[in-house]
């Protein structure tokens, strides 16, 4: 996933109202008038966010019928998914293997434990 | 000492907070963080090595560095310090440049003494997440990660 359609699906996903016509939509396609339902909100109001899910590549919507059916798009969702896994794969594993580094350096040298570093005392 | 890692999709979409203890002084765990030397003994996930060409750690300084994937692949990177405050703070973004990977984030390392042991929370706000000033009192409130990420696995699986 590209850094710009990244950055539309984070903001897409920022809005309760939207991740709500997400969950919705993952039970399977359906209208406007039926997601507009649980909400206390304008029929104009519920299109303004499909159309910015939409945007983000999150959902789209039929041609076909009169009635353009809405339906998630699994694919941007993955990518979301994925980005996040690695990112937190990124730290996670390094953090682990911080771990055991540290625990290296201080059985190697058990008297930098005061001294810490070459940086300075931090103040 | 597990890491614990959450993304406040409620409060503050943009971002994800890790947080882990580390059986170490502070300073030393800064250090870790203040030299290549160091980092290129536990940077990146596993499988990753890190061959580093330039590394000026002060604020505005650079550090150019090359991952090594266990795929073959070379992954470009650059990270530009933006603030550093022995040893409680390194704030850095990560990218940037046609030369280097797009992925693009900001980071906020903190290192909290707890006398022997350390505390290290970090926060990535996410792409083109506005610059923020911020200091992290609320990584353990957030708790939509799981939820969000189980909600979004659901979707994927269910659809795909």
């Amino acid at each position: 996933m590209d850094k710009l359609s990244l950055d539309a699906a984070f903001a897409a996903l920022s809005d309760p109202t939207r991740r709500a016509i997400l969950a919705r939509l993952a039970l399977g396609e359906t209208s406007v008038t039926e997601l507009a339902k649980p909400f206390a909100m304008s029929l104009p109001a519920v299109s303004k966010h499909l159309k910015v899910l939409e945007r983000a590549g999150l959902i789209a919507r039929g041609r076909a019928a009169q009635w353009r059916p809405c339906r998630i798009e699994p694919k941007a969702l993955k990518d979301i998914d994925d980005w996040l896994g690695n990112y937190r794969r990124f730290f996670e594993e390094s953090l682990d293997r911080l771990d055991d580094y540290l625990k290296k350096l201080q059985a190697q040298n058990p008297g930098e434990d005061k001294k810490g570093s070459d940086n300075g005392d931090g103040s | 000492m597990a890491t614990v890692v959450s993304l406040d999709l409620d409060k503050d979409p943009r971002s994800i907070i890790g947080m882990r203890v580390f059986d170490a002084p502070r300073d030393l765990v800064f250090a870790a963080w203040t030299d290549p030397k160091h980092l290129a003994q536990w940077w990146g996930p596993n499988g990753f090595t890190t061959t580093t060409s330039a590394f000026d750690f002060r604020p505005g300084g650079v550090w150019r560095f090359v991952m090594h994937g266990p795929d073959g692949r070379d992954y470009q990177n650059r990270v530009t310090f933006e603030e550093i405050v022995r040893p409680e703070r390194i704030v850095y973004s990560h990218g940037g440049g046609e030369d280097v990977e797009p992925v693009q984030f900001k980071q906020t390392v903190i290192f909290e003494d707890l006398g022997g042991k350390t505390r290290l929370i970090w926060r990535g706000d996410f792409p083109s997440a506005e610059e923020r000033d911020r200091v992290i009192k609320d990584y353990g409130a957030a708790q939509g990660l799981v939820q969000t990420m189980t909600r979004l696995a659901e979707f994927v699986e269910a659809q795909a």
